[in-house]
């Protein structure tokens, strides 16, 4: 019993931060109908950031989110301005941001790898290895629970992040005129919604997203420029999953996907983890193809 | 609509390119069979120059591995280009015919000349058994549902025993001396690309081809004007997987191993996809096109720079290049120009 308990906590935590990560995945398809294929491999550069600053100038990961997000944020929108605005309105819009980020990803890619090899990286922050430990409270007589403490400041972070992402979105008029443009992209440009400059806002925002979760990444999961492709496989699950531009199915399919991942990583093995999120993209397809919270079939 | 019925209408033999020859100037359209038999020629006797070229293990592993690259990146461009359902998964066809041709080598000891064949049917059952489920979904959700595919491929090949787990199997060399080594990989790769074309040069001037089309233009009105669009979709993932599977067994076979990191990485379909969207995605001769010329770049960078990441941004920048810049690649701006070479004119 303590060990489903320890698994689930663990599984939630790491639901948490894929949370985090899948949200700016889903808001720029929601908002721009943008599939960026580049959003892990944004991630993995905004870990390069955090890793280095730790390691040079010993800033906390955590704490380098101050400026890794505003950084991304900037380096979103002149993504957007430089390459989206070319290819705004062209015919198959979805499949060209494909395939478009996915030159973008390549590129990313190859340029770390330029800059800083191959190699694994990981910061290593003191509470980096460290762990809360629960006893007492309802456990049975002398089992103990876990709690890593990077994984726990991460998940917290996270929270804090979507919070205010949702708050953002509900009660700013910015978040108002994206949430407008999401629902109907046309409707709101009739209505007076400067539909670039909020697709522009929300690009940026997609990628202090990634920011945020890059810096999370430093110090949770080894990383290099080739691994961004297994993330970005994961992310992509999670959002297909949720139902693509569903900020609540991307959140709500990260804490289920990342608790049963951490059980078939405790039954199963370690390797064998990554396989849940593809077993259940397949199978929600089979289901249910526009994903649990879709409203249509993606088109 | 009008035009959608007379597109898929029962007249599916080819009068484009009559239409086309005719405003044509008449004298290199004439031509066109003689130039490209002359390439095919050349191309089968290449090996028989064996005194005159100074490299000719070098040549023959170049030429053997860009017309793998026309094989494949031809066989992607049926379901990428011609349906317009852009598949980043490929690999996974070359991966499984390299792996059975393989596994029936280490544990039978068939040769993959053999069995190269029956490594296209298996990627062809797994396209079908692919295609029903991922082709539920279009548009991004399927180029996302290829990714997975691939991924969960790379993961159960690095984890079944059998398979030889994430060190793969190695393969026993062809019995031949070191200077013939390299020849009956050429031959089989020339066979191999030059079925793939003929298989998408067949597809392109068919009725199965014009359905592929109008399901790319509009799948919707594809599907009232009488296009089975299920079937057709499916059918084109399984052909698209043929010929990859049968380059991925040989592919196999001259490099000595099957390994997972060979076959089943995002890398090899991101070739296949950045040669016939350079090319032009769509024509028949576009991705023969892209498969030279990229390899030749990549070649290039390699000897100017050395194997450094450095060919990735080149890569990546090409992609984001042409897609911008020239989104039909060159077989289709120049055809949009009507500047495309007779002998190039396979549409």
């Amino acid at each position: 019993m303590t060990n489903v308990i320890q698994v689930a906590i663990l599984g939630l935590l790491l639901g948490g931060v894929y949370a985090l990560m899948a949200a700016g995945l889903t808001l720029a398809f929601g908002v721009m109908r943008i599939v960026n294929l580049a959003h892990a491999a944004f991630i993995i550069a905004s870990a390069y950031i955090s890793f280095f600053a730790f390691e040079k100038l010993g800033i906390d990961p955590l704490l380098s989110v101050v400026f890794v997000m505003p950084i991304m944020f900037l380096f979103g929108v002149a993504v957007y301005q430089v390459l989206f605005r070319r290819i705004e309105g062209s015919k198959r819009f979805g499949e060209m941001t494909v395939l478009l980020t996915f030159g973008i990803a390549i590129m990313v890619e190859g340029l770390l790898g330029f800059a800083f090899t191959g190699i694994y990286r990981k910061a290593a922050p003191g509470y980096a290895n460290e762990s809360f430990i629960v006893d007492g409270l309802f456990l049975p007589q002398g089992d103990i629970l876990f709690i890593p403490k990077g994984q726990f400041y991460a998940s917290l972070l996270s929270i804090v992040l979507l919070v205010a992402l949702w708050a953002f979105l509900r009660y700013s008029q910015t978040g108002y005129a994206i949430r407008a443009t999401t629902q109907n992209r046309a409707a709101a440009e009739i209505v007076g919604v400067n539909v670039r400059r909020v697709s522009a806002i929300s690009f940026g925002l997609s990628t202090a997203l990634a920011g945020a979760s890059g810096a999370l990444m430093s110090y949770l999961f080894p990383f290099f420029p080739f691994r961004h492709w297994q993330w970005v496989a994961v992310l992509l699950a999670l959002v297909v999953l949720g139902g693509m531009g569903s900020m609540k199915g991307a959140v709500i399919g990260a804490l289920v996907l990342g608790v049963a991942s951490s059980f078939v990583v405790d039954q199963i093995g370690p390797t064998w983890g990554p396989m849940t999120f593809y077993l259940a993209l397949f199978l929600i397809l089979l289901i249910r193809p526009q994903g649990l919270f879709g409203k249509e079939a993606p088109a | 609509m009008i035009e959608d019925r007379a597109a898929v209408g029962p007249e599916p033999s080819d009068p484009e390119p009559e239409q086309q020859e005719a405003q044509r100037p008449p004298g290199p359209a004439r031509y066109r069979w003689y130039v490209l038999a002359a390439v095919v020629v050349a191309l089968f006797a290449l090996p028989l120059f064996r005194p005159m070229i100074s490299s000719y293990n070098y040549v023959l592993t170049l030429g053997a591995l860009i017309l793998m690259w026309v094989a494949m990146s031809s066989s992607w461009n049926i379901l990428g280009g011609f349906a317009g359902y852009i598949s980043l998964g490929h690999s996974v066809f070359m991966g499984v015919g390299g792996y059975v041709a393989g596994v029936l080598l280490y544990y039978h000891g068939i040769s993959p000349f053999l069995t190269a064949p029956l490594g296209g049917l298996a990627a062809v059952a797994l396209g079908f058994l692919a295609g029903f489920i991922t082709l539920r979904t279009r548009g991004p959700a399927f180029i996302i549902s290829t990714i997975a595919l691939l991924f969960m491929f790379l993961l159960m090949t690095d984890n079944f025993e059998y398979l030889g787990g994430a060190a793969g199997l190695p393969l026993p060399a062809l019995p031949l001396s070191q200077e013939w080594l390299r020849v009956p990989f050429y031959y089989a790769m020339l066979l191999i690309a030059l079925g793939a074309i003929w298989t998408a040069y067949r597809v392109a001037h068919s009725k199965f081809g014009m359905g592929l089309r109008a399901i790319a233009e509009d799948e919707v009105k594809a599907e009232v004007a009488g296009v089975p669009t299920r079937l057709y979709k499916i059918s084109a993932f399984a052909i698209s997987a043929f010929w990859v599977g049968v380059a991925g067994a040989i592919y196999g076979y001259s490099i000595a191993f099957v390994r997972p990191t060979v076959f089943f990485t995002i890398a090899i379909s991101a070739q296949m996809v950045l040669m016939a969207i350079i090319g032009g995605k769509g024509t028949v001769a576009g991705p023969v096109v892209g498969a030279v010329l990229i390899y030749a770049i990549n070649e290039l960078s390699l000897v100017a720079f050395g194997a450094t990441e450095f060919n990735i941004v080149i890569q990546g920048t090409m992609l984001v290049a042409v897609l911008l810049f020239f989104p039909l690649g060159i077989v289709g701006t120049l055809r949009k120009m009507n500047r495309l070479p007779a002998f190039l004119n396979w549409d």
